[in-house]
């Protein structure tokens, strides 16, 4: 028997991903507002007739009950909650950018309620936006923010003076913005201060700051991630390099 | 020298590399094919011997076959300027079911699952792009599955054919054959209404 306190009622979940598990079961991994990312196993979830077959697909809200002790937890029911169209297109690929991120970083039974709703959020602009680029980046850094990863770009490190929007920065991984002294190279990347300042309070109306953006988020995250690669990352460079 | 546990070992590690086979599983089957019914051995492993000598991919449509174009590509009363494209050969079988369909197949035996490094190379879709290009193809219906995983095949794979000046169609979705809405699922209902379309007049 499950004691009481090992049930958990009604939370709002999103798959990040399936694998199959057993002859009829599947393993999902699920992102929730006060759990974190939690491993459930779907049993019979694989059978023709399961109720749940169709429900357990990534970026769809549902409301789902679990029980269980250790690491691999049960799913009980899982309710289809609605309020986010399907992803469709290209944005379907922008959505596994994020779940593998999910994956990758984000350590299971951490939860990061404001993570939950930054995530809900850009699945939800994925629906509509036209441009997709400063949703990924917005996301990939409110993760690293709330993980702790992610250090200040408002502020210069060895002053501790404001970032300027009109001066150049060299971008440190560990500890954040230093002041470009004159050097050049092949691994001195430089960023202008109002790249800096605008991805802080995600504006990436200017172009400058979307293209700047993009190089400093991927030198942020693999910083993080070392050596695994991002599937997705590759997949979407090859189908538009085909 | 193999002592008799090794041997065993041996056959339940191979076993394991079936999908869904786990240790106890994989044990139980070589106990039940050792004990219970050796002739089952037998025959799986004459019939597993065979396949692997005979069965290929069709030169045309994927799926599995013993020459080098299949039955049914080859066959010649099938309608030439249709492409239909499926994930799996059991949905070549659902396909054909419906007596609906009268082009051809591709079959990618597989779907883009970006989790799990399956992308384009992996599935192959160089293959299914030369074959659209055969000249006698006018329209490509893709047929994978409703999921996010086979809609984001189906994606891919529209952009790159229709690229190469095809014509392309993707299966219909919305409430099933005989289905009252009070019983449908909420997720297909939303669906459907999203892809409405003007009623007949
Ligand atoms: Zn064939």
């Amino acid at each position: 028997m499950t004691s009481e306190r090992s049930i958990v009622y009604q939370e709002e979940a999103f798959v990040l991903h399936g694998i199959p598990w057993k002859e009829t079961s599947m393993i999902v991994e699920v992102l929730t507002a006060h759990h974190g990312r939690v491993p459930l196993v779907a049993k019979g979830v694989r059978r023709p007739r399961s109720a749940l077959r169709g429900l357990l697909q990534p970026f769809q809200p549902l409301m789902i009950n679990w029980f269980g002790q250790g690491e691999l937890r049960t799913l009980r029911t899982a309710e289809w909650q609605g309020g986010i169209p399907l992803l469709q297109g290209h944005a379907l690929f922008c959505g596994f950018y994020l779940n593998e991120l999910l994956m990758l970083l984000l350590k299971r039974d951490d939860p990061h309620e404001a993570l939950f709703l930054e995530y809900k959020q850009a699945l939800k602009k994925l629906t509509h936006v036209e441009l997709f680029e400063p949703v990924l980046r917005v996301f990939e850094l409110a993760l690293l923010r709330e993980l702790g990863y992610a250090p200040s770009l408002e502020h210069e490190v060895v002053s501790g003076e404001p970032v300027d929007p009109h001066r150049t920065y060299r971008f440190d991984p560990e500890n954040g913005a230093v002041q470009w002294n004159g050097s050049t190279g092949p691994d001195v990347v430089k960023f202008k201060g109002k790249t800096l300042l605008d991805m802080a309070k995600s504006n990436y109306d200017d172009p400058g700051t979307l293209a700047q953006g993009k190089q400093l988020m991927r030198i942020l995250l693999s910083h993080q991630l070392g050596h695994q690669d991002l599937h997705s990352r590759r997949i979407i460079q090859e189908l538009l390099l085909s | 020298m193999s002592s008799a546990s090794s041997t065993l070992d041996e056959l339940t590690q191979a076993l394991r590399c079936l999908p869904g086979v786990g240790p106890k599983s994989a044990q139980r089957m070589a106990f039940h094919l050792l004990h219970r019914d050796r002739q089952g051995a037998e025959r799986l492993l004459l019939s597993l011997a065979q396949a692997l000598e005979h069965l290929r991919h069709c030169d045309q449509c994927n799926n599995f076959t013993e020459q080098a174009v299949c039955e049914l590509c080859s066959s010649g009363n099938r309608d030439a300027r249709l492409l239909c494209v499926l994930e799996s050969p059991a949905d070549m079988l659902m396909m054909e079911q419906t007596h609906a369909y009268q082009g051809l197949y591709y079959v990618l035996m597989g779907r883009l699952s970006p989790l799990d490094g399956i992308g384009p190379q992996e599935i192959g879709f160089d293959r299914l792009i030369q074959r659209a290009c055969n000249g006698s193809t006018e329209e490509v219906i893709l047929a994978t599955n409703f999921t996010a995983e086979g809609e984001a095949t189906a994606h891919a794979l529209g952009v790159l054919l229709r690229a190469k000046g095809l014509r392309v169609s993707r299966i219909a979705r919305g409430i099933p054959v005989g289905g009252e809405l009070e019983y449908v699922d909420s997720g297909t209902l939303a669906q459907a209404l999203l892809e409405r379309r003007p009623a007949t007049n």
